[in-house]
């Protein structure tokens, strides 16, 4: 038996060492630093309790970042999920008419995923160059006015958020394709006896309701990647115009790497870690209730 | 067999008895600045064989390198010496882990090339801490093609800013996808016109912020009547940093550092002018210069004086030389704008550079870094204000408003 305990532990010990030295040890630094005003580099630092906090959500500036990101996640989230439940639907059906062409289309949306975003982020700066971009040219050319797609402070969150939705529907569309696969077509022959043979009550009847598992893993990763935009803003409009773009993790990199705000920084991480942490919590909580597992 | 090694094993013995002191040199910015500092290292260890000069991996950019010094600064593994950003040095003093430079200076800075305008650049509370090592002020770029287009004249171009948003606006009215003047909502450049006006960010001994002066307002409002006289578009500086070079800009005033991608990227398109930014003041005008300084971290007594010895070359008119050539930055050393025999064929070959490095050696400035822990954070404020009044904001209320935020937040009132 001490003999079992001590395998155990030797399998077991080193990787939970690494874990705690490594993760748990710089996250507990990080929540006490949080209560602190220290700055990079600085030899001391004061205890100043909540108002690292206070600032985030009293100022001006903490307040925006967090509605910006709420904003973004709140078109990115349903817009991406939805339509990658769509494209995956159109994929799946179209691979029992045309395979091959299903195949290359499957690619075609993946290749946003696969690419690094930050190249893509230039390839997207040129596009949306307000003189010599693609973008405004067709806009001219169908009579639309062009637009300043990234320096407009109204227009520029929505430009990221199609960005965000154009980066990770190939993500959702995979996962929902592999997720309608596993549903067996007996169920379907029966929901056709029952008179469910077509459109939307199969759909309702027993496709909505097989893809359960599939949609809430879909749903969470796409809310935590949503919450977590930083490339696209980082590399195209660090934030501007006038803070327009600016959201948390943005904000978070700001002011600890550009402002060498250590300790505010590190509030912004410990919101954004429990607030992360609450929704996944609430999203399983509430999603697992209503989904139909086998 | 034995033989070669044994060779080998002398010549390994001779250089390192060569090489006593070891310097360690941080950089950032591979992208402008490998070659330029290998080049330099290889140079300045041609003429000091006693002296080993070691380049540390380069950061990204001025505010990782920034960051990467304080963590080893920390871990007790700083660097010897390091190039940080005119701007940035300052937090680096401000957390100790400079070096000064007074006792090193020599008796006469001005014999070595040093005029006070250039040492003033790493100057804090009488104390020298930084040299600058290269330079860049905010000049005028300018599409000559549109210009004419525009029935503007490049002999008889305008001096004045009313002049230029005259020009300005003509160009912009020659079609939708031309642009006629465009600036950064920027810190950096809204002190360029601040000196222009001859006005001062701070005051001298930083306990007041003194933009909302007449000369602040005047400077702000042009970004107002650039946007309502001229109208300049809101687009990003990426987008005006690929507009200028494609010939859909006409006057762009941008930092004098972009000169050489500016000239590379509008070949065989059209053939840049540059002109200097406009000073509206008789006195008082300097131009906040960016760039790169040198500081010495190490506080040992002999690696100091080898850092020293670095230090003396680069920002010595050979080293200079060497920056200036392979990077296109203004030399931060009087002697070699004024003796050709350095840069005589340079400027002959590159008559828009003499420009931006003449405006450097007659008005170069500090780039006033805000005091404090809030110090960069404000300078964001700073750019938002400038996007409100580009957007339509009024001048006074808004660079009012603006003046006692950076007063409340830099703790000044």
């Amino acid at each position: 038996m001490r003999n079992r305990a001590l395998t155990d532990l030797v399998l077991a010990g080193p990787a939970a060492l690494v874990v705690i030295l490594f993760i748990f040890l710089p996250v507990a630094v990080v929540f006490v630093l949080a209560f602190t005003d220290y700055q990079v580099g600085a030899r001391s630092a004061n205890w100043i309790g909540i108002e690292n906090f206070a600032t985030l959500f009293g100022s001006r500036q903490g307040r925006n970042a967090l509605l910006n990101t709420v904003v973004y996640a709140g078109i990115v989230i349903p817009a991406s999920v939805g339509l990658g439940l769509l494209v995956a639907m159109g994929l799946h059906r179209l691979t029992d008419i045309l395979p091959r062409l299903s195949a290359v289309l499957r690619t075609v949306y993946f290749l946003p995923v696969a690419a690094t975003l930050v190249a893509m982020a230039v390839s997207w700066q040129m596009l949306l160059h307000p003189s010599l971009g693609l973008i405004n040219t067709w806009m001219s050319v169908l009579g639309l006015a062009p637009q300043q797609w990234l320096s407009d402070r109204g227009l520029v969150l929505y430009t990221l958020a199609a960005i965000g939705i154009w980066q990770s529907v190939g993500y959702n569309m995979v996962l929902f394709l592999a997720g309608l696969a596993t549903i067996p077509t007996a169920l379907y022959d029966a929901a056709a006896v029952d008179g469910a043979d077509r459109g939307w009550s199969r759909f309702w009847t027993v496709t909505w309701p097989m893809l359960g598992p599939t949609t809430l893993f879909v749903v969470i990763v796409t809310a935590v990647n949503a919450f977590r935009v930083f490339e696209t803003v980082a590399t195209m409009t660090k934030g501007g115009p006038a803070f327009a773009s600016d959201t948390i993790v943005y904000a978070l990199y700001r002011e600890g790497f550009v402002y060498f705000k250590a300790g505010y920084a590190s509030a912004i991480t410990v919101v954004f870690f429990l607030a992360l942490l609450l929704l996944t919590a609430l999203q399983i909580m509430l999603v697992e209730r209503r989904v139909h597992y086998r | 067999m034995k033989h070669l090694l044994l060779s080998a094993g002398v010549v390994l013995a001779a250089s390192a008895a060569a090489a006593e002191t070891e310097i360690r040199v941080h950089y950032a910015i591979p992208t402008i600045w490998a070659e330029t500092q290998e080049a330099l290292a290889e140079a300045f260890m041609a003429t000091h064989p006693d002296i080993k000069i070691t380049l540390d991996g380069p950061a990204e950019g001025y505010e990782d390198g920034v960051q990467r010094v304080l963590r080893e600064g920390i871990a007790g593994t700083a660097p010897d010496v390091a190039y940080v950003g005119l701007n940035l040095w300052r937090v680096l003093e401000d957390r100790g882990v400079l070096q000064p430079l007074d006792d090193f200076l020599p008796a006469d800075p001005m014999a070595a090339g040093y005029t006070p305008a250039l040492l003033s650049l790493g100057q804090y509370e009488g104390h020298q801490w930084a040299l600058g090592t290269s330079a860049s002020t905010m000049v005028l770029y300018v599409n000559p093609d549109l210009v004419e287009q525009a029935g503007g004249s490049m002999d008889d171009f305008p001096k004045d800013f009313d002049g230029i948003i005259e020009l300005a606006a003509k160009i912009d009215a020659l079609g939708d996808t031309v642009e006629g003047v465009w600036i950064g909502r920027h810190d950096w450049r809204f002190q360029s016109l601040l000196g222009a006006h001859g006005g001062r960010p701070m005051t001298e001994d930083e306990s007041d912020i003194t933009f909302d002066s007449e000369a602040g307002m005047t400077a702000a409002g042009l970004y107002k009547r650039f946007a309502e006289d001229a109208g300049m578009s809101s687009m990003s500086e990426n987008d005006a940093r690929q507009a200028f070079p494609a010939g859909t800009l006409g006057l762009f005033f941008e930092s004098s550092s972009l000169l050489k991608r500016f000239e590379e990227g509008s070949a065989g398109n059209f053939e840049l002018a540059v002109f200097g930014t406009p000073v509206v003041a008789e006195e008082n005008v300097y131009f906040p210069t960016g760039g790169s300084a040198i500081v010495m971290l190490t506080d040992d007594a002999e690696k100091q004086a080898a850092a020293w010895e670095y230090m003396t070359f680069v920002t010595g008119p050979e080293g200079q030389k060497v920056i200036v050539e392979t990077t296109g930055y203004a030399p931060a050393n009087k002697i070699v704008l004024d003796d050709e025999s350095y840069l005589g064929a340079y400027y002959a070959a590159n008559p828009n550079a003499k420009v931006g490095h003449a405006q450097v050696a007659a008005h170069a400035g500090p780039w006033y870094a805000y005091p404090g822990a809030e110090g960069v954070a404000v300078t964001d404020l700073i750019a938002a204000a400038l996007v409100e009044l580009t957007e339509g904001a009024a001048v006074e209320a808004t660079i009012s408003d603006l003046a006692d935020t950076l007063r409340m937040q830099l703790g000044m009132k």
